[in-house]
């Protein structure tokens, strides 16, 4: 049943433009870069910085911005898709439960977010290999910088999905997703128990993996409280 | 008789407003229920509570004489339903937009060319819904309720914001699908021609509560004239007419006798006569059904 909940998803999602915004966040993420190198290529030179285990890094300073901004986007669509004619009843009319309809928005996000993740490797792969760097390609870390920022991500997935699913209109969630988006790009300076900040990997331990662990185990907290919340009220 | 929905005490709140309250619905098999009641009534409310779109807050509902709290899935396979103003995604196509739903129900893809053509909109089954009238989404939104060919069908004010011409082409589509596909359809409306003209089985809510419940003839029954008397001192007669036991209200300008079968009516005005009482005038009006419908909603209201 999820399955075929799925599909009907993505047959919503037709003529959104949606593969289109899923293929240009990690373009846009890369084409920075793009700029970056093509305008100070002599100066990560001269720093000894035109490597590699830099360039991964320098790639991944976007992504957290461009994840969250992904989710922010997606989640609204989906969900004004069925409040726009208020087609949540139609929906809920038919032989299904409350709980496989938000799993299977919830499935279907993150499909798109790592189709992005993925076409975010491979074009950090391309662009890196354009500029040949010495040394071996280090497809661990690349996959790693794709992956562990979405999987930190998922609690702001998570959240964003339940506001845009319960709110009457998509004004609250977007005006939170925002803030989300802003918050994400300071990650630096917030403190580390904040869930905008997790993406960027940064923490006091120096260690990814917190985050990872963090948004996997927060992530999966939220998505049950908002699906639960989702159950729990009547349809619009 | 064997009913295909059932409700008991059913009572749904918001806040401290009861929008349906103590409700109980008997719909009986392959009828034509027409449900009843001025807007604001609790026809949509008792709708949602049917689908299980809401959860009552006491009262139970049996549909196909199963409990829907617990076998909703089962039932809602076999229940078709448009509820309040169509649902539709305005960007995909009208074949598209029933394509998200027959994959659900598993319905074969054969279907959906059968629904567009009960609907009559087969030669627009490729443009994009956000260019269609409202009574060709209001189509498309029965022929998605159509979809599984279910043996109950709910359809909440199916009719609102038609032309005159789309009225009659859906009643007769409406009229004609418990012969032929052996449904059971429940359509609420806010006018009463609309269910005159429709329903076998009429329910009347009004303030949530049912008023009127049974079949049609018997609310035209209900509908009965009344012979009015005019005389040239009303009052008098009206005193008169108590003293020897005949039942008379006293009206505007003249007198309302209850009784009236046509001995009785006989009897009353040789007595008058062999009073002295002049007569002016002998009436019978007829109430409308409309009027019906209006007095049980007003009276409701004066409560
Ligand atoms: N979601 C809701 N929240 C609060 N009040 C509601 C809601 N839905 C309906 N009502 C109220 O319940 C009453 C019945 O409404 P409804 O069932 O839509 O009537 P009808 O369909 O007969 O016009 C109305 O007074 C309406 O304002
Ligand atoms: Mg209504």
């Amino acid at each position: 049943m999820i399955s075929k909940l799925v599909q009907t998803e993505f047959m919503k999602l037709r003529r959104k433009g949606i593969w289109f915004l899923t293929f240009l966040g990690p373009f846009g993420v890369v084409a920075l870069q793009m700029v970056n190198y093509g305008l100070r290529k002599d100066w990560f030179i001269s720093q000894g910085t035109y490597e590699w285990f830099y360039y991964v890094r320098n790639v991944s300073a976007f992504t957290p911005f461009a994840l969250i901004l992904g989710i922010v986007i997606l989640t609204s669509f989906m969900a004004s898709i069925e409040s726009e004619t208020k087609a949540w009843k139609q929906v809920m009319a038919l032989p299904v439960t409350k709980w496989s309809v938000y799993i299977a928005k919830y499935t279907t996000l993150v499909a798109l977010l790592m189709i992005a993740c993925l076409l975010l490797v491979i074009f950090t792969l391309c662009f890196g290999l354009y500029l040949g760097f010495d040394g071996n390609v280090p497809y661990l870390d690349i996959i790693k910088y794709s992956y562990y920022p979405f999987i930190a991500a998922l609690p702001v997935l998570g959240l964003q999905l339940w506001l845009a699913t319960v709110s009457q209109n998509q004004g609250l969630p977007i005006t939170l997703g925002v803030l989300g988006v802003i918050l994400s790009y300071m990650a630096y300076f917030l403190p580390d128990w904040m869930i905008w900040k997790w993406p960027s990997l940064d923490n006091a331990w120096d260690e990814p993996l917190v985050n990872v662990g963090l948004g996997l185990a927060v992530g999966l907290g939220i998505y049950l409280i908002g699906m639960i919340d989702f159950i729990r009220r009547d349809v619009k | 008789m064997e009913y295909v929905v059932e409700t008991k005490k059913l009572t749904k709140k918001f806040g401290i407003e009861y929008a349906v309250a103590d409700l109980d619905l008997k719909i009986p098999k392959g009828e034509i229920y027409g449900f009843l009641g001025p807007n604001g009534a609790g026809k949509t409310t008792t709708i949602r509570l049917l689908l299980g779109l809401m959860r009552q807050n006491t009262g139970t509902i049996k549909i196909f004489n199963k409990d829907l709290n617990s076998t909703r899935l089962e039932i809602l396979k076999k229940v078709g339903s448009l509820v309040e103003n169509p649902s539709y995604y305005g960007h995909l196509t009208a074949r598209e937009n029933l394509e998200t739903l027959r994959k659900i129900h598993g319905a074969p893809k054969q279907r959906i060319d059968d629904v567009l053509d009960i609907v009559r909109l087969s030669d627009v089954g490729n443009k994009k819904v956000k260019g269609f009238s409202l009574g060709m989404k209001q189509r498309l939104g029965i022929a998605a309720s159509l979809l599984n060919n279910p043996e109950l069908l709910i359809l909440d004010e199916p009719t609102n914001g038609l032309d005159p011409s789309g009225i009659i082409e859906i009643r007769n589509l409406i009229k004609r699908l418990p012969s032929e596909y052996g449904m059971t359809v429940l359509i609420s409306s806010h006018l009463l021609s609309e269910i005159d003209q429709i329903a076998t089985s009429v329910g009347v809510i009004s303030k949530g509560k049912m008023i009127f419940q049974d079949s049609i003839e018997e609310m035209r029954m209900l509908s009965q004239q009344k012979i009015s008397l005019k005389l040239d001192d009303n009052e008098k007669a009206w005193r008169f007419l108590s003293s020897k036991g005949v039942k008379v209200e006293p009206e505007n300008d003249c007198l309302a006798l209850v009784e009236q079968s046509d001995q009785e009516i006989a009897h009353v005005i040789r007595m008058l006569v062999e009073n002295n009482f002049s007569i002016y005038r002998v009436e019978e009006e007829k109430r409308s059904l409309e009027d019906t419908f209006l007095q049980m909603t007003m009276e409701e209201k004066a409560v």
